[in-house]
Order: C-alpha cells, then sequence, then structure tokens
C-alpha cells in the first residue's frame, strides 16, 4: 500500500475549536440565550462554510462528525449555562448546514445523559422555550445516536496525550454555595444547634462533660460561605470590571457608584438573571439591554484575549504591510496578490474582509 | 433531584478505563436496558414525525400557546440550502473513495421485504474492526482489513463466518503430478475449528464433528502457570447480547490453528432510522480494505494461483504463474509432466477484493 496519506481533519481541529470559540464568545457577550441571537452571529460570521474545501466524501464525513462532537463538548458540563445553550443551537446548526448525505448523526454517550436531562429541566424550569424547542426538533428529527462512547475507539494509544486547555471565561461558575446560602438550611441549622443546646442544659449531669458540636457553627458556616462568594465575584468577574469603564452611559453610572466588588459583581448577576428570564419577557427587555450592551463593549479597552478579539476587530495593531503602504506611496494597480493555500495569515484575513 | 447524595458508579455504563483508548469492561444487554429505560419509545422509533404533529405535540407537551408556537417557528426555520447543486458535482476520482461510497449507498437506509426480517427498535448495532494477521513485516497493523456491523441478537458463529481471511483458502501439499486434483482440498473444509476470546472467556465453534476445542491447551497452560483461571463457552449459542465486552479493546480470533486476528469492537450503539433494517444482509460489510494482488511473472495479466519451486523452467525461484501460463509452460498438450519442479496452489492475499 503506498504512503499512508495525511487526514485533513487531524489537522483542523485546532482551527475549527478556535473558531467554535470565538462564535461562542461573541454570542456569550450578547448576554442573551435565545436562538435568533445565536443565528445572527452565526450568519454574520459566515460560519456555514467550515464544511467548505473537503474533496473527499471520507474525509468529509470524518470532518462533519468531528464538528459535531466540538459542539456536543461544549453543550456538557463544566461550561456555564449560556455556553451550554450555545452548544446546542451549535449542534443544530452543524446537524442542517453539513454537506454529507445521508447526514452524520450527534452521538450522545450514555454518561452524559444524567447531564443533559438536568439541563433540560433547568431550561425548563427557566421557561426558555426556544431552547427546549431547539432539543425537542433534534429528536425528533432523529438526528441522535445514542452511543456506549462520544468517540470510536480502537485502542490507539496517544504518543503525546493532547490536554485542550478550556476556555476559562466559559466555565460556569459554581452555584452550589449561593443555593446553599438562598435555601434555608442556615436557620435550620441554628435552630436545631439552640436545641440541642437547650435539651443539653436541661440534662445537668451530661451539660459540662459532653459537646457534639462546635458552638458557633453556624457563625462560622456563614462567614466561610460569604467569603468564598467575595473570591468568585473577585477572581471571575473582576477582568469584566475593566471593560465597564469610562463609560457616560446610564448603566455605567449606576455601577460606578458601587463598590469594586459590587461592580464586579453585576456580571455574574446578569448571567444568574439570564436563567430566570423566560421566553416571553425578553421580547422588549433583551433589544434595550442588548442596544446598553453593545455600547458599554466598543469602549472597552482591555479583557481576555477572545472577547477583545471578537469586540474589535478595528482595533488590531496595524500589519507591517498596512504600514508600508501607509509609509510608502503605492498604487493599487502595483500590488499583486498572493494567494495563501496554506492556513490564513494576517494579511489574508484582511483581504479577505476587504472583499466581503 | 438531590444533589447531595454520592453518583453510584453504576457498571453498566460504560466509562473510560484508560482515557481515549478503551472503556471498562460492561454487559451489552445491560447496557441496552439502561438506554431504553432512559428514553421515550418514540426516540429510537424508525417512524419520524412530520413538522405539524411535532409543533402539536410540543404545544401540548409544554403548555405554550398558539401564538408562542407560531413564533418559535419563525424563528428556528432553516435556510433552504442554497448549494444545492455543488452535491450533485463530481467530488473525487480517488479509487478507494468510490469504493468506500459504493458500500455506504448500498447499505443505507435499505429495508427488507418482508416486516420479519427487520431489526426491531432498541436493537443494539456493534462496529467491529478484524486486522491483519501478522505474518510478514508489511502488514500494517493499525489499518483493519475490514470493518463489520452486528446486532446484538447475533450470534459469535455468524461473525466467524464473515471474516475472510487468505489462509483459509489454502491448500497443502504439492500438486505437479496431480494439478488439475488441487481445489478439492481447501482448508476452510478441513480445519474447522476456531475459536473467540474475549475477557478471559474462549468460545470455541462446536458445530460441525470435526472441530475440536483448541482453546484447551491454553487453558490448561495457564492453570499450570497460575493464571487466573480462562473458562469456555460455544460460539454458536453466544449471542453479542449476552457478552461482557470492553469497547476499544483487543480481543482474539483465532483460526486454522496458528491463523490469529486482532478484533476490536469500536462502536456500541442503538439502531437507528438510516441504518440498513434489514436482518439478512447482517453481518454488514461497511469498509473493506484492498490489497494488491500479485500477478503472473509471464503475462502479467492474471492473478498468480500457482508457485514453483526447484524449477528448471522457471526465471526465479521461487516464481508465480497463473493457470493458463502453468499449464501451458509445464505440461504438455497430453497433460504430462514436463520437467523437475515442485508445485503449490497458491492463494493470493487479494483474493477477497
Amino acid at each position: 500500500m503506498p504512503r499512508f496519506q495525511s487526514v485533513y481533519c487531524d489537522f483542523f481541529y485546532t482551527p475549527l475549536t478556535e473558531d467554535v470559540e470565538q462564535l461562542l464568545a461573541r454570542f456569550q457577550q450578547t448576554d442573551s440565550v435565545r436562538y435568533e441571537v445565536f443565528s445572527a452571529v452565526w450568519r454574520e460570521m459566515g460560519f456555514s462554510d467550515v464544511f467548505h474545501g473537503v474533496t473527499r466524501v471520507g474525509e468529509l464525513k470524518r470532518f462533519c462528525r468531528v464538528t459535531l462532537a466540538t459542539a456536543l463538548k461544549y453543550f456538557l458540563p463544566p461550561y456555564s449555562y449560556q455556553i451550554r445553550v450555545g452548544g446546542l443551537y451549535l449542534m443544530f446548526a452543524f446537524y442542517h448546514t453539513q454537506l454529507a448525505a445521508p447526514p452524520v448523526k450527534i452521538r450522545v454517550p450514555l454518561r452524559d445523559w444524567a447531564q443533559v436531562q438536568k439541563f433540560l429541566k433547568d431550561s425548563v424550569d427557566s421557561g426558555h422555550m426556544d431552547v427546549l424547542y431547539i432539543y425537542q426538533k433534534l429528536v425528533s428529527i432523529k438526528a441522535i445516536h445514542y452511543t456506549a462512547m462520544p468517540h470510536f475507539l480502537s485502542f490507539q494509544k496517544q504518543r503525546k496525550p493532547k490536554k485542550e486547555p478550556v476556555c476559562a471565561d466559559f466555565i460556569g461558575r459554581t452555584t452550589a454555595i449561593q443555593e446553599l446560602t438562598s435555601s434555608d438550611m442556615l436557620e435550620e441549622l441554628t435552630n436545631i444547634q439552640n436545641q440541642y443546646e437547650k435539651l443539653k442544659q436541661a440534662t445537668a449531669e451530661v451539660s459540662s462533660q459532653v459537646n457534639m458540636t462546635h458552638r458557633d457553627l453556624s457563625t462560622r458556616l456563614q462567614k466561610c460561605m460569604s467569603e468564598f462568594l467575595t473570591w468568585q465575584q473577585k477572581t471571575y468577574s473582576g477582568n469584566q470590571k475593566n471593560k465597564k469603564s469610562g463609560d457616560d452611559d446610564e448603566e455605567e453610572e449606576e455601577e460606578e457608584e458601587e463598590t469594586p466588588a459590587e461592580a464586579s459583581s453585576s456580571r455574574a448577576r446578569l448571567l444568574s438573571s439570564i436563567k430566570q428570564k423566560s421566553y416571553k419577557n425578553v421580547q422588549e427587555a433583551s433589544k434595550s439591554r442588548r442596544h446598553r450592551q453593545a455600547e458599554a463593549v466598543e469602549s472597552s479597552s482591555s479583557g481576555p484575549e477572545h472577547v477583545q478579539e471578537a469586540a474589535q476587530q478595528k482595533k488590531r495593531p496595524v500589519s507591517l504591510r498596512a504600514r508600508t503602504t501607509k509609509n510608502l506611496p503605492m498604487t493599487d494597480e502595483n500590488i499583486t496578490q498572493i494567494w495563501h493555500l496554506s492556513a490564513p495569515d494576517e494579511q489574508a484575513m484582511i483581504r479577505k474582509r476587504s472583499f466581503n | 433531584m438531590a444533589s447531595s447524595h454520592p453518583p453510584t458508579s453504576n457498571s453498566n455504563i460504560p466509562d473510560y478505563e484508560y482515557l481515549d483508548v478503551n472503556t471498562k469492561p460492561f454487559h451489552v444487554g445491560s447496557f441496552r436496558n439502561e438506554w431504553l429505560n432512559r428514553l421515550k419509545p418514540s426516540d429510537y422509533s424508525y417512524q419520524r414525525d412530520d413538522d405539524d404533529t411535532f409543533d402539536a405535540n410540543f404545544m401540548k407537551e409544554m403548555g405554550v400557546g398558539a401564538e408562542t408556537m407560531a413564533e418559535l417557528k419563525s424563528i428556528c426555520r432553516q435556510r433552504k440550502k442554497r448549494q444545492d447543486h455543488r452535491a450533485n458535482q463530481k467530488m473525487s476520482k480517488n479509487r478507494h473513495d468510490l469504493y468506500a461510497d459504493e458500500l455506504e449507498r448500498l447499505i443505507v437506509g435499505r429495508k427488507p421485504e418482508s416486516t420479519a426480517d427487520i431489526i426491531p427498535e432498541g436493537e443494539i448495532v456493534l462496529t467491529i474492526n478484524v486486522y491483519y494477521p501478522i505474518t510478514s513485516e508489511r502488514i500494517n497493523t493499525s489499518r483493519p482489513h475490514m470493518s463489520l456491523l452486528m446486532t446484538g441478537s447475533h450470534s459469535l458463529a455468524e461473525l466467524r463466518d464473515a471474516i475472510c481471511c487468505v489462509s483459509d483458502l489454502q491448500v497443502c501439499g504439492e500438486f505437479s503430478n496431480t494439478p488439475d486434483l488441487a481445489p478439492d482440498f481447501i482448508s476452510k473444509d478441513l480445519f474447522k475449528s476456531s475459536f473467540f476470546f474475549f475477557e478471559g472467556v474462549f468460545y470455541n465453534d462446536m458445530r460441525f464433528p470435526e472441530c475440536q476445542d483448541i482453546s484447551k491447551t491454553t487453558i490448561e497452560w495457564a492453570k499450570a502457570r497460575n493464571y487466573p483461571a480462562f473458562t469456555q463457552a460455544k460460539m454458536e449459542d453466544t449471542r453479542f447480547m449476552d457478552l461482557t465486552i470492553k469497547v476499544g479493546f483487543p480481543y482474539l480470533y483465532c483460526h486454522q490453528g496458528d491463523c490469529e486476528h486482532l478484533v476490536i469492537i469500536t462502536d456500541i450503539r442503538l439502531a437507528h432510522k438510516s441504518d440498513c433494517l434489514d436482518k439478512k444482509l447482517y453481518p454488514l460489510l461497511i469498509r473493506k480494505d484492498r490489497l494488491l494482488t500479485q500477478k503472473c511473472t509471464v503475462c502479467h495479466l492474471f492473478i498468480g494461483r500457482w508457485f514453483t519451486t526447484n524449477d528448471q523452467y522457471a526465471p526465479s525461484d521461487p516464481c508465480l504463474f497463473c493457470d493458463k501460463c502453468f499449464r501451458a509452460l509445464h505440461y504438455d498438450a497430453a497433460g504430462n509432466k514436463l520437467g523437475e519442479f515442485l508445485a503449490y496452489p497458491y492463494v493470493d492475499q487479494g483474493a477477497f477484493n
């Protein structure tokens, strides 16, 4: 047999992940979980083009499998609710825009089923009808294969196990502590503690000798929880805080009055409030919010890399080519076009954008 | 859902033993039951609701009003594909792709003629890779020889029958004196014993009186050397549903005494509407490797069928001939042997192309 031909999809998995993360970052920025918002971002990025350019049918099928597996990855924990919704919409979009015929199906392994059901339950509780509609649609058009494992396994050992860095901005914050504070458990704990103390006092011979619990358990617990909450908000919303500085918007004024810790928690509050937004109410609220949010985004100066790239295409450092053409007088007729067939570099990206 | 109780490790839910390499062993039938317990029958049925029925069901289930429904539908509808004409373009001239594609096209959505032969909904489908025996260094061990689909109700004996190996067709013996008698002694008919080895159990083929238990030697050897005990079972009585196996882990198929093939089960899932639904077509070949065939030294046209050594007429030792050239060179018009040579029937490795 002749030499082993290089497999297309092996080379293009990482760039696909980058593109998908860019799409999801833009979606995350809109602070919405509506399908229309997602499809607007998809159409703007022209994402259906990922399937073009694969010549061989076997490669195309393999690539479609890779895209669907990537989308499924973002549909499952540890990502935040919004990213998981984005993953679901992405699966739907990839399934319908793929060029393979018959269409490649989405492989859902058994061990992730509980997570999927929990996600759906959360969506039902929050009243996100379009999330449920999209999911039910996928099930009804038989787009899902119910499998044992997510990928085909053939005992191929990886020489260098690739550790994929999980995008930190996408990960859902643990809400366990918040749920604990909101539940009445602490009150109950204090009550039981008091009861215990009373009973102990009543039995005189035991009271001094035996002590089963710490006396100030509930206060210490509360202190620990609030410490954790402030740490969480500070660490994960700290970088979001910089985005909202220097703005004349109403929203900004309110935030500037607050203390820094509270200002940075506004994003966390936004995300948690998304869960409570029901479908009908969002029609008016999201439009106005979107308008205000867009303004906040445009004026940001720093922030994580993904978000920055997505938000400001214009503010990238000026390329060498651009600087040269600016400094030296050059007419358009003299510029020869160099088409790069390999992974696009900056010049090709800029030229492509100018044609679009 | 109580989040406080620790998740019990259910051994019927497959999980990785080594990440991305293979899973822990699990029972196939129980895995199927786990899935069926979690799904509604409509999820895995072959029928597909049309859009209006789907919308009506959704409205009823979620308690959604008609207006919201209309809004949902308009938002989530798919754009019609503008590039429909692209699908008709010639995709590639690659020969291997064309063959693989042809196999796929024959398989997809095949329905049986009688409903008794249809695969029931909720049936398990396994994808099995069979690899080459290690007979020479040129054999690529990471590329499977063939990939098959099987259902959970099929027995191991049916898988055994579907595996084609050239060593089954070998003819033993020297036939220079009696070239016409060669086809009577095919190895497949002579040596029928074979076994599968899954998770410490040898599954022997005992269907025919000539079959012997060739796993006995290994079991006794292992017992003598203090290995964990292996057990035996019958190949024809065991269905895939009854097996406890690991996905992605190599197992063994041995036939002809010493021809050993690796067998890896790469995927297990529930049956789907777009699979081939005809039970009679299983075990279903979905991929077959095509090997280069050796041609006759004389004409370079036909595949070599005879292998000669110590041949005074042949340009090399050993030498390969097709049937016509062999008889033309070594036998006269009456069929008498000319000169001294030794001839063996040869089965080319690409005989199954």
